[in-house]
């Protein structure tokens, strides 16, 4: 039998974004629309991002996230790993 | 070297730090702003914010002596470079809440007797502890009880801190900012750094292990005594902040972790802190593969 949530993470095309600068000036400038700060409780992440654990600042793609991707948080130089926690969400995992 | 070494280098640092979010500031925060005349008028609030940024410059040298004792134990050239661009960023701090201080109307001959004066005697434990494994060469110690406790703590205060003078005194919550900019990087080469080091010295696990629960103990005396001296200026701030005495009416409420920092009690504040502030020791410790140790109650 066919894992439908496997077989959508293959077949169906990453969503593509545009970004566009936030503010964010903790990086070199032209690295800066690839983060932007965490706002706290009431702030929701988009396809395209995911928060780093260490420095609490969000790391944006411009391409949908999906588990298994390596990112880098330039602004704490941590490698992570991205992986789906238990409560369904996409959470980073820091690669030493 | 390991590969993830490489990005500690002076120019990643230039480019981000002064060539970054330090371009064109003075002391941390935009040319031409100051203190904010609600602490500047008031004995209380400003008694009180002298006060709390000696703790900050107490901590910052802490830091500085830290990383710059931390550079000569380094193994390798990648973690003395990065720890030379942390001992400018700490002698920075050191030097934009000493000239907050003069700001907020100490004198320069004042400075040295004040700071001897006010330093919480907890705050001081809390550096000697670390200071300790410093001076002995220890660099795995001495990066988890710098790098994770010490910036860890620094980290989650200057946040809260932010929060509380975003509205209020905008300079000071400028300068706030480009300190906590600094953090994300001194937590992230401890965590990096360490995260791969314990894993060559696990004997090392359990004395770094007491040093964080001293170190922890000493952090929550310190808060304690803060927050109950601070008491009657946090107060009249939230009042400020709750526009009830007409001084700031409609100001924006400060919110930080969910809560209302204009409406919580003293006490409830510390409460929150500390908690926040452990819970971050927990899972960063947790991470690079350390057990937390929950520290006395003070």
């Amino acid at each position: 039998m066919n894992d439908p949530l496997k077989q959508l993470s293959e077949d169906t095309p990453r969503q593509r974004f545009v970004l566009a600068e936030t503010g964010f000036n903790e990086v070199p400038k032209k690295y800066r629309k690839f983060y932007r700060r965490w706002q706290g409780s009431g702030d929701t992440l988009a396809l395209n991002e995911v928060l780093c654990p260490v420095c609490r600042v969000v790391i944006r793609s411009s391409r949908e996230i999906r588990p298994g991707d390596r990112v880098y948080c330039m602004p704490c130089m941590s490698r992570l790993v991205v992986i789906r926690s238990a409560t369904g969400h996409l959470e980073a995992r820091v690669a030493y | 070297m390991p590969d993830f070494l490489t990005a500690y280098s002076i120019q990643n640092w230039l480019e981000s730090c002064p060539q970054g979010y330090l371009e064109q500031t003075q002391y941390g925060h935009a040319a031409g702003e100051s203190e904010a005349s609600i602490v500047l008028d008031s004995p209380k609030l400003r008694d009180q914010a002298i006060q709390s940024t000696v703790q900050l410059v107490v901590g910052e040298r802490c830091a500085l002596a830290a990383s710059s004792g931390l550079i000569n134990a380094a193994p390798d050239e990648g973690s003395k470079r990065f720890l030379a661009t942390q001992t400018l960023d700490e002698a920075r701090h050191v030097e934009v809440f000493t000239q907050r201080l003069l700001d907020l109307g100490v004198r320069k001959t004042e400075l040295e007797p004040l700071i001897k004066e006010h330093a919480n005697p907890h705050l001081v434990a809390f550096a000697e502890v670390l200071l300790e494994k410093i001076d002995k060469g220890d660099f795995v110690a001495g990066v988890v009880g710098q790098n994770i406790v010490l910036e860890g703590m620094a980290f989650t205060v200057f946040e809260m801190l932010y929060a509380t003078n975003v509205e209020m005194n905008p300079k000071f919550a400028h300068t706030l900012s480009g300190t906590i900019a600094d953090e994300r990087r001194h937590v992230g080469f401890g965590e990096n750094r360490i995260g791969s080091l314990i894993k060559e010295h696990p004997e090392k696990k359990a004395e770094i292990e007491r040093m964080q629960k001293e170190m922890s103990f000493h952090m929550l005396a310190t808060f304690a005594d803060s927050f109950r001296e601070s008491a009657p200026a946090i107060m009249e701030a939230q009042g400020i902040l709750r526009g009830t005495n007409g001084t700031q009416a409609g100001a924006s409420e400060s919110r930080w972790q969910g809560r209302s920092l204009s409406t919580l009690a003293p006490e409830e504040m510390e409460s929150l802190l500390a908690d926040s502030v452990l819970k971050e020791f927990k899972i960063r410790l947790t991470r690079i593969g350390l057990d937390y140790q929950t520290p006395v109650a003070p």
